[in-house]
């Protein structure tokens, strides 16, 4: 257990169901061909990679200090996330202005998209101006290639992260 | 006596057993006698030499061992046990005498007057730290004998017992010994005045727990973790006196464990509450409950959260237990629960914050203690949360306060489960409030899931409801229905959820309010082609209906508006220009009526069978007045209809009596054969009897040779007593199967013919002899080998033979492998054989036509049967490189069989199919590959590291699935997607050395998979990225 708790009691959101916007898309006319529908081998559309998709991949780390995800205590959204060609700015909102973890909240991020995302993004990820004490240098932590790197060598900060990012394959599955 | 001291010499000599079993066998027969045995080992049980008077209690002991009970007298009896005891003094001795005396305390000659003496020997001389651990475990086994049968004379010694035994006892560290130690002590703790010796038995008790033992391999006694557990909990619950001592203890371990101490902690604490008294519980409550209350608030983890939550439960329970008779009943509730509801209820004020969750969690489990405790609490939080609800100046937190109110309301309900019919219950005093602030709860679309929620739980509360109330709710809910078309998107399943529910409650609620509005909004023509939003919503109406609609009498008004609506689309007064929308809609509606005949069917329900007289026709008359009379090309002419209609009269024949089934059948016979259609339809549309209704006949359409597909459905159910209304069953086969080459010009005739033939072949195969013997010659070479034929003809051919060959495998019939050797015969064949191979697949694998529901002959172990037979040889076939056709063929039957049977079959063959199957993902057909590689996912399920059928190949493996992964080598999607999942399952399955030199490549290699342009392609590469991170810490 972390000797301090810098939010022991944080506001839980309802969230939305997963990604059912997309469902409504559907464009056969049958009933039963529902369910093949999204495996279409004939249809040679591109689905690029969108907002949904990149908060697809983040919604559901968990907090390193509660037993939520940070959808529920809305630490990352889906409009705090946009993309221009092949760089992705993703904001986050630490509960509080004087969180400790959110360098680790910031890097369970990081980590969760360097390996979800192809190589030819790039990511940049900051807390949401104004939402917290020391946001510059969160911003800077988070940002330098090099300083990314050295945390990640620590075994410790790993298994916590790797303990965050646990979840996170439930994604995009509605149950 | 001679022979006696003969063999105890040699015994003396060569240590064998030999000698051992032959004096007992001697004692047996009564040419000697133990005493015997002792005047012969004389000498040497008191020799000087320290070895030899081991060995010869040794012997004696051994023998007693083998000897039978009743040559021991009471007398000898005495004699040994003194005997015994003397040797316990003499270091030397001291093992085969323990042996002695576990062997003579557990005879029934040993009695009483034997005990005292040996019991104080034991205490006296023994010294249990001087003892190796299967020694000190004959002591405790010794004790153990006399506690279970002579109990009273210790109970007589009590305190010199008790303190003696403590001695003995302190310090035993092997966990077999401690199970005997621990039903010991539970004796003593439980029978024995122990006022005085409280903490000295504590002491060899509590310094146990938590118990952290783990087994190691191999370990010979297999003692487990949770056995040591649960017997050392039986001590520690078996005396209040403990009560004072262990509890702080429990709290120590409690805060300082780790998850599992936590859990074992809690769930003794549990255990030993009831027992350590109320008194007790109360003077400790404050100290217990800011204990738990961590665990509840700041839970490390939901299982000790649950058992956190039950344990509070308990502790509540014992500390009222006194006054839950009801007497009490309007007493104040003073104490700890009083405290912990304030305390909760002042956290339940921030409705929207994570502790309010676990707040609520605490009263919920109030709920089920005793009934006072329980009304208390919901006299407390109803009235407390309805208030924060009203807040004028905070709607926002709304939809959490519903939230809350939902799982106490649920909690309240299980609670009145458990009690006995005719209780009252909890909730009434609050439910006219609780229905009003639903009722606008459910006006607001944010808040209305958690509304719905509280609504469930109150209509599935027993004697909570009145009938009016429930029409209340399900006209509030129709107001939704009616005002927000659009939210039902949203909230349709929790609201189909509760009205399904009131359905079983009074249906005539629904029936009038909510069906009609449900089945209005169904419009009565098609929406357009592009109106993809109507469309959804139509499915979600008739989702909603097919689910509401199974009980009977809602049932029949389903059909009836549902069978109208399709008359309507099907025959329109004026034809759309596009006919596929409304071609569609019409499937829609009959799919859903399929679904839910086939629900209700599964569930027994007995009114299916009466849409005999009533759906069916209809059915009927609906396809055939479309084919034959109506004057436009009507949607019902649309294949995709006539096989759901077709579906639908299978599920309805199939659940008629035989008899019915009989006069129901002369009829369809009549209709087909001889075009008497009457009997069979009825509707509205005027069939002009003149009419040639041939469906089998020479001049016919398409859509007219679509009806035989009715036909075949009805056929299909048919029980296996129900004999053919023809003059000979196998000239009728021929005719059909003749038929499905010549005259079928499309897969759902086709299909629908040979799926009945083989139903047929199935039940009825004495009937069918002639045919299925006249096939093997005539219609094997005529249709099949014959390469004049049309290689599509060939084909069909070939697939009509594989449906009768899965009729007769299944029921496991003489000529069934007569069938299969012939399709290895055309392996060579190039323009059949793939057709062939893959039918190995298809006889083995599954389906909804040959089915116990549609009364087929299934032999159990079928599938088994004929893998084991064949697999061996198509695993020969697919190795034997001779002959590349017949190779590829071997290795298409294999993928196509493999892929369909179950796995046990297989499995333990899997490092030889391995290197085929990875031949198989080569093949260039990608159904095939798909199939491959499902066959290794379903391998890989409930596999591990340790035991990995794939190991040795995972390199290959891993190469093989990369290449299948990436867009540029792999166009198709599903492809893709498998190989993405089985590389996703790779790590879990192998042992991270064989894998951990592929990691840095896997891992690039699947950067590009990320990039994919399919979302689904690009979901499964993180997956299988993201596990291959992980690989190796």
């Amino acid at each position: 257990m972390p000797g301090e708790v810098f939010n022991p009691n944080p506001t839980i959101f309802r969230t939305e169901k997963p990604s059912s916007s997309r469902l409504a898309q559907k464009r056969s006319l049958w009933i039963d061909e529902e369910e093949n529908t999204d495996i279409d081998e004939d249809n040679d559309d591109v689905e690029a990679i969108d907002q949904d998709e990149v908060f697809d991949l983040i919604r559901y780390i968990s907090d390193p200090e509660h037993p939520n995800t940070l959808e529920e205590l809305r630490v990352v959204s889906a409009p705090q996330i946009t993309i221009s060609g092949n760089l992705i700015k993703v904001e986050f909102t630490p509960t509080v202005p004087h969180c400790g973890m959110s360098t680790v909240i910031g890097l369970s991020i990081r980590v969760r998209l360097l390996r979800s995302l192809p190589s030819r993004f790039k990511v940049d990820i900051v807390v949401k101006p104004g939402s917290h004490q020391s946001e510059h240098a969160v911003n800077k932590q988070l940002n330098d290639k090099e300083r990314v790197a050295a945390a990640l060598e620590n075994p410790l900060l790993v298994k916590t992260l790797e303990g965050s990012l646990e979840e996170t394959n439930r994604r995009g599955r509605t149950d | 006596m001679e022979s006696t001291e003969r063999l105890v010499r040699t015994w003396m000599a060569s240590g064998r057993d030999e000698e051992v079993r032959e004096t007992a066998s001697e004692i047996a027969n009564g040419k000697t006698t133990l005493l015997n045995v002792v005047k012969a080992l004389g000498e040497y049980l008191t020799s000087e030499e320290d070895g030899v008077r081991t060995k010869g209690v040794e012997f004696l002991s051994s023998v007693l061992k083998l000897c039978p009970p009743e040559k021991l007298n009471r007398q000898s009896a005495r004699v040994l046990a003194k005997f015994y005891c003397s040797k316990l003094e003499d270091f030397d001795t001291i093992i085969p005498a323990l042996k002695g005396l576990d062997t003579l305390t557990a005879l029934p000659s040993f009695t009483e007057e034997d005990v005292l003496d040996t019991v104080n020997a034991i205490f006296k001389h023994v010294r249990m730290k001087a003892l190796a651990q299967n020694n000190r475990f004959l002591v405790f086994t010794i004790i153990d004998t006399l506690m279970a049968r002579h109990r009273d004379v210790m109970k007589n010694m009590n305190d010199s017992f008790i303190s003696q035994y403590v001695v003995l006892a302190e310090g035993e560290k092997d966990p077999r010994n401690l199970l005997v130690a621990f039903a010991i002590a539970r004796v003593v703790l439980i029978e024995f005045d122990i006022a005085d010796f409280v903490e000295s038995l504590h002491d060899i008790v509590f310094c146990y727990f938590p118990i952290m033992f783990r087994p190691p391999p191999n370990d010979p006694y297999g003692i487990t973790t949770e056995e040591l557990r649960l017997a050392l909990r039986r001590c520690l619950c078996a005396t209040p006196l403990f009560g004072p001592l262990t509890l702080p203890g429990f709290l120590e371990k409690l805060i300082a464990g780790s998850p599992a101490v936590k859990q074992d902690t809690l769930e003794t604490m549990s255990e030993c509450f009831p027992v350590y008294g109320s008194a007790l519980a109360q003077s400790n409550a404050r100290k217990l409950w800011n204990a738990l209350k961590l665990e509840i608030f700041q839970p490390t983890d939901p299982v000790t959260e649950a058992k956190a939550l039950t344990t509070t439960q308990d502790l509540v329970k014992t500390i009222y237990s006194d006054n839950s008779d009801g007497q009490a009943e309007d007493q104040e509730i003073e104490g700890l629960a009083k405290d912990v509801c304030e305390e909760c209820i002042t956290i339940l004020r921030e409705p929207d914050k994570s502790q309010a969750k676990s707040a609520i969690k605490v009263l919920c489990a109030f709920t089920s203690t005793t009934p006072a405790i329980s009304r208390y609490t919901l006299s407390q939080t109803v009235p407390h949360l309805i208030g924060l609800f009203t807040r004028p100046d905070d709607t926002s937190s709304r939809p959490s306060v519903l939230l809350l109110l939902s799982d106490l309301i649920s909690a309240a309900r299980d609670d009145c489960m458990e009690k006995a019919e005719g209780s009252e219950v909890a909730l009434t005093p609050y439910k006219d409030e609780l229905l009003g602030i639903l009722s606008s709860g459910l006006k607001t679309p944010s808040s209305r899931q958690p509304t719905l929620a509280c609504l469930l739980g109150l209509v599935s509360t027993k004697n909570l409801l009145s009938v009016e109330e429930i029409g209340f709710i399900v006209h509030n809910i129709n107001e939704i229905l009616e005002s927000d078309p659009q939210d039902i998107d949203d909230s349709s399943s929790p609201i189909i959820k509760l009205l399904s529910s009131i359905t079983a409650l009074s249906p005539h609620h629904i029936r009038e309010q909510t069906l009609p509005l449900l089945f209005g909004s169904l419009p009565d023509r098609a929406p357009e082609r592009n109106a993809a939003a109507d469309r959804v919503k139509l499915w979600r109406t008739l989702s909603a209906l097919s689910t509401l609609c199974t009980e009977p009498e809602l049932f029949e008004t389903f059909v009836i508006r549902l069978l109208t609506k399709l008359d309507l689309l099907c025959f329109p007064a004026m034809a759309d220009a596009d006919k596929e929308p409304a071609a569609a809609y019409a499937h829609s509606i009959l799919t859903t009526i399929y679904q839910t005949v086939l629900a209700k069917a599964e569930d027994g329900h007995a009114d299916v069978p009466k849409y005999i007289e009533s759906l069916v026709p209809r059915l009927f008359h609906l396809f055939i007045y479309s084919a034959f009379a109506f004057d436009n090309d009507s949607v019902a002419n649309d294949p995709k209809l006539v096989a759901t209609g077709g579906h639908i009269i299978t599920v309805i024949v199939r659940s008629l009596t035989q008899q019915r089934q009989e006069s129901y059948e002369s009829d369809l016979f009549s209709a087909y054969m001889d075009g008497n259609f009457k009997n069979i339809t009825e509707g509205q549309q005027k069939i002009p009897p003149s009419i040639s209704f041939r469906p089998f006949g020479n001049s016919t359409t398409p859509a007219q040779r679509n009806i035989v597909s009715l036909f075949s459905a009805a056929i299909i159910g048919l029980r296996k007593e129900v004999k053919l209304p023809v003059s000979d069953t196998s000239v009728f086969l021929t005719d059909m199967l003749d038929w499905s080459l010549s005259k079928a010009d499309n897969d759902l005739q086709r299909t629908a013919v040979w799926q009945a033939i083989s139903s047929i072949s199935n039940k009825r195969a004495e009937d069918a002899l002639t045919f299925l013997q006249a096939n093997l010659e005539a219609f094997w070479s005529n249709k099949i080998v014959d390469h004049s034929l049309s290689s599509e003809t060939r084909e069909h051919a070939v697939k009509g033979w594989i449906w009768i060959s899965k009729a007769l495998v299944v029921s496991n019939h003489t000529m069934s492998s007569s069938y299969t050797e012939r399709l290895f015969e055309v392996f060579s064949d190039e323009s059949i054989n793939w057709v062939a191979a893959k039918g190995f697949g298809d006889i083995v694998s599954t389906n909804d036509i040959l089915t116990k529901q549609n009364h087929a002959i299934i032999k159990l172990l079928y599938a088994q049967k004929f893998v084991t037979k064949l697999l061996p040889r198509i695993v020969d076939g697919a190795k034997d490189s001779s002959k590349p056709q017949e190779q590829v063929a071997h290795l298409v039957a294999l993928t196509s069989l493999i892929s369909s049977a179950p796995k046990a079959l297989y499995s333990h063959k899997m490092s030889e199919l391995i290197p085929l199957l990875i031949r198989g993902l080569d093949l260039p057909e990608n159904a095939i590959r798909v199939k491959v590689i499902d066959t290794f996912l379903a391998v890989a399920e409930g596999g591990s590291p340790d035991k990995s059928l794939v190991s040795e190949h995972a390199p290959s493996l891993v190469n093989t699935m990369l290449k299948n992964s990436l867009l540029q080598e792999m166009p198709s999607v599903k492809v893709r997607i498998s190989a993405l999942k089985y590389l996703g399952v790779i790590p879990d399955i192998v042992r991270s050395d064989v894998l951990l030199p592929l990691k840095v490549h896997v891992i690039k290699e699947l950067d590009k998979a990320l990039d994919d342009p399919k979302r689904l392609v690009r979901k499964e590469a993180v997956d299988a990225r993201t596990s291959w991170f992980k690989l190796g810490g």
